[in-house]
């Protein structure tokens, strides 16, 4: 008895000892949102088999409340290397825990942490350039309203539509890319804004859409959460175009509604996935930049138009041409011939005069 | 000048006629509901998390079954168990009514996520469930008058139900022994105790049917308005709903006007944002005016007792 005991000892001595990489990644948030979460937790799990990390996915929920308890629990028992969260509202919350906990490493994504401040050496951010990815929804949609091809193109309208779920600094970049994207293939273009100031109500996103769509758009990009949802049921019930995000709506719906599919071009995604794969890789080979911001775009394959097989079929069918015009257009971003426009560190004054600029 | 003339037609078209109605619906059902539950003595403002499950169990039900019908009723049912529960949580355990619903309307926003989260695998929306909507209606010869078709006919089916129940509680409330046994009851239930009226039977009925109705307008949101349940989708309309009840005091038709009223205001909200408004205004117009018409409400009612006083001195 006492010889097992013993052996079992030295076998958990050995098991501390040589253990692989401990990955906590706390979710603000449940499994499930088929978007961003899902992508984090997506990507721990190809750590996990890739570079065989032990990971532990923790979901804190919805009520702000106990994020921070949980993140301080989390690191003060110390059992984890590195911790990952994700969305601006951990920012305040890893600003004053980091500190406190030197040992151990964090990745916030999606956000990033103001490094001129505070003593944040141990915490790296990862941001997306949703402005790139939006800057080829914006081609894409001003291709597809000005061609006659497209069935369900107005296309002597020349509006697109944009819906963000609220007016903040991350929603306005993908405005920003969105609004460029388009001019750059029609400089005369108009784009309807809309926010709807909240995220859980799709009911009132498609009353939003119909409304931009009774005054002449025929594309509208949603941004808006699960609230952007009802932009795919407004264009499925008025025969109008919808682009959808984060998540491929069109591989979503496809089991429930093929009229949806058939009225959606594309999603434009963050592939939080990868970019999180990205971050722990470097972290075993010790080359993550820790203590700084890292921008991550098309280049990093973190931002993208979703490319499956309806994208492709309601391209091809209508003008095979312009699927040729985007790919020409991400590899400018990608080399940097196009340099696309941000929303961080803008001015409201110059966010204003852009949306007015276009305004139908 | 332009813009201004686009914006107007946006405004004052039958589209934006057929959007305020669709906005009104499910907040007008979830009004009468809390009509009856209030006139009753016995404020039900569980209303928001009665609509969202009931939203929740119409698209599940209709999912698995196929059938429209069976949605219907479950979705119905549902919003009648959820009221019996706090009915009877407030009326035989003595809970107090306000925090029982509270708890009603927590557990709504998780039990709904969990239960699809244990049938779909989802925590955020039954999209990827193929479930199905109750249809519009178009009323035949009517459809084909001009203007009057575009008003009256097309709408959802749920919507026609919805302004028939306007009539409905009416009559209930003022032309049957049970809606003078709720009103009795709420305005003084020792005085009808005392002529036999059963306090809490009474009680206990018109907090059923005020989820019955409820539950309607959950079934909209999910099987009309949209085609899939998404959480929190009822998005703070069984409050809005309590407010549009406040506004239009004791009658369905007051309530209805109320509700009519905040569902248009939110309407021209969403067209006027195409105007030169920064959107933060625009989407504050329907709480504004509903604040201002209960300020109108409270300063008619003051008026009016004043001169029901001066009446009594002289």
């Amino acid at each position: 008895m006492k010889k097992t005991f013993l052996i079992f000892l030295v076998f958990m001595i050995g098991f501390t000892a040589f253990s692989s990489l401990k990955v906590a990644l706390l979710l603000n948030g449940t499994l499930g949102d088929k978007s961003f979460f899902d992508s984090a937790a997506r990507g721990v799990e190809m750590a996990e088999k890739e570079l065989g990390i032990e990971a532990k996915i923790i979901e804190m929920g919805y009520n702000p409340s106990e994020w921070y308890p949980t993140v301080d629990d989390i690191s003060y028992m110390g059992e984890y290397d590195l911790i990952i969260v994700g969305t601006w509202q951990m920012v305040d919350i890893i600003a004053e825990l980091a500190p406190l906990y030197p040992e151990t490493d964090y990745v916030i994504f999606d956000t990033e942490m103001d490094y001129g401040k505070e003593n944040l050496d141990n915490v790296y951010s990862i941001v997306y350039k949703q402005n790139e990815g939006s800057f080829l929804a914006g081609a894409l949609a001003a291709l597809v309203s000005e061609s006659s091809e497209f069935k369900y193109s107005k296309h002597d309208k020349n509006i697109i539509g944009f819906l963000g779920g609220m007016d903040i600094p991350v929603i306005n970049d993908f405005l920003v890319g969105y609004i460029q994207g388009a001019q750059y293939i029609d400089p005369k273009i108009k784009v309807a804004v809309s926010y709807v100031g909240a995220w859980n109500d799709p009911a009132k996103g498609k009353e939003f859409t119909l409304s931009m769509y009774r005054n002449g758009a025929d594309t509208v990009f949603a941004v808006a959460g699960e609230t952007g949802n009802g932009v795919l049921d407004a264009a499925k019930d008025t025969d109008n175009w919808a682009i959808g995000v984060d998540s491929d709506m069109q591989l979503l719906y496809a089991e429930k509604d093929m009229n949806i599919v058939n009225h959606t071009l594309t999603s434009m995604l963050k592939n939080v996935d990868y970019s999180i794969l990205r971050a722990i890789k470097l972290y075993t080979e010790n080359k993550l930049p820790l203590g700084t911001t890292e921008s991550l775009g098309l280049k990093e394959r973190a931002v993208g138009l979703a490319d499956n097989k309806y994208f492709r079929s309601i391209l091809m069918n209508a003008d095979p041409e312009v699927l040729i015009k985007l790919k020409d257009l991400e590899l400018d971003i990608i080399r940097g011939d196009i340099e696309v426009n941000t929303a961080g560190g803008m001015s409201n004054d110059e966010l204003n005069r852009i949306r007015n600029s276009v305004r139908p | 000048m332009n813009q201004m003339n686009n914006t107007l037609n946006g405004i004052f078209s039958w589209d934006f006629i057929s959007a305020g109605i669709r906005v009104t619906t499910p907040v007008l059902l979830a009004a009468l509901g809390a009509l009856v539950a209030d006139l009753a003595g016995t404020p039900n403002i569980a209303l928001e998390g009665i609509m969202l499950f009931s939203a929740f169990v119409g698209v599940i039900t209709s999912a698995f079954t196929g059938s429209l019908f069976i949605a219907f009723i479950a979705g119905i049912l549902t919003g009648a168990v959820m009221a019996a529960i706090l009915a009877y949580f407030s009326l035989k355990l003595k809970t107090d009514i306000i925090m029982a619903a509270i708890a009603i309307n927590i557990f709504s926003s998780g039990g709904t996520i969990f239960a699809l989260s244990v049938l779909t695998g989802d925590k955020g929306s039954s999209a990827s469930l193929k479930s199905y909507v109750f249809p519009s209606v178009t009323i035949p010869i009517i459809d084909k008058i001009p203007v009057l078709g575009d008003i009256l006919s097309g709408h959802h089916i749920i919507t026609y139900i919805a302004f028939i129940m306007i009539f409905v509680v009416h009559y209930i409330l003022y032309k049957t022994p049970l809606g003078l046994r709720i009103r009795s009851v709420g305005e003084s239930p020792k005085a009808a105790k005392s002529v036999g009226i059963s306090v809490m039977k009474t009680q206990f009925t018109a907090l059923i049917i005020s989820g019955v109705l409820a539950s309607l307008g959950g079934l909209f949101l999910s099987m009309g308005y949209v085609s899939w349940f998404a959480k929190d989708m009822t998005a703070g309309r069984g409050f809005i709903a309590l407010a549009a009840q406040a506004l239009g005091g004791s009658s369905a038709y007051g309530v209805a006007l109320g509700s009519v009223l905040f569902g248009f205001s939110e309407a021209a909200s969403y067209s006027l944002q195409f105007m030169n408004i920064p959107y933060e205004i625009t989407q504050s117009i329907p709480f504004l005016i509903t604040v201002a018409a209960l300020a109108f409400y409270a300063w008619k009612k003051i008026n009016y007792i004043k001169k029901i006083k001066n009446n009594i001195r002289k």
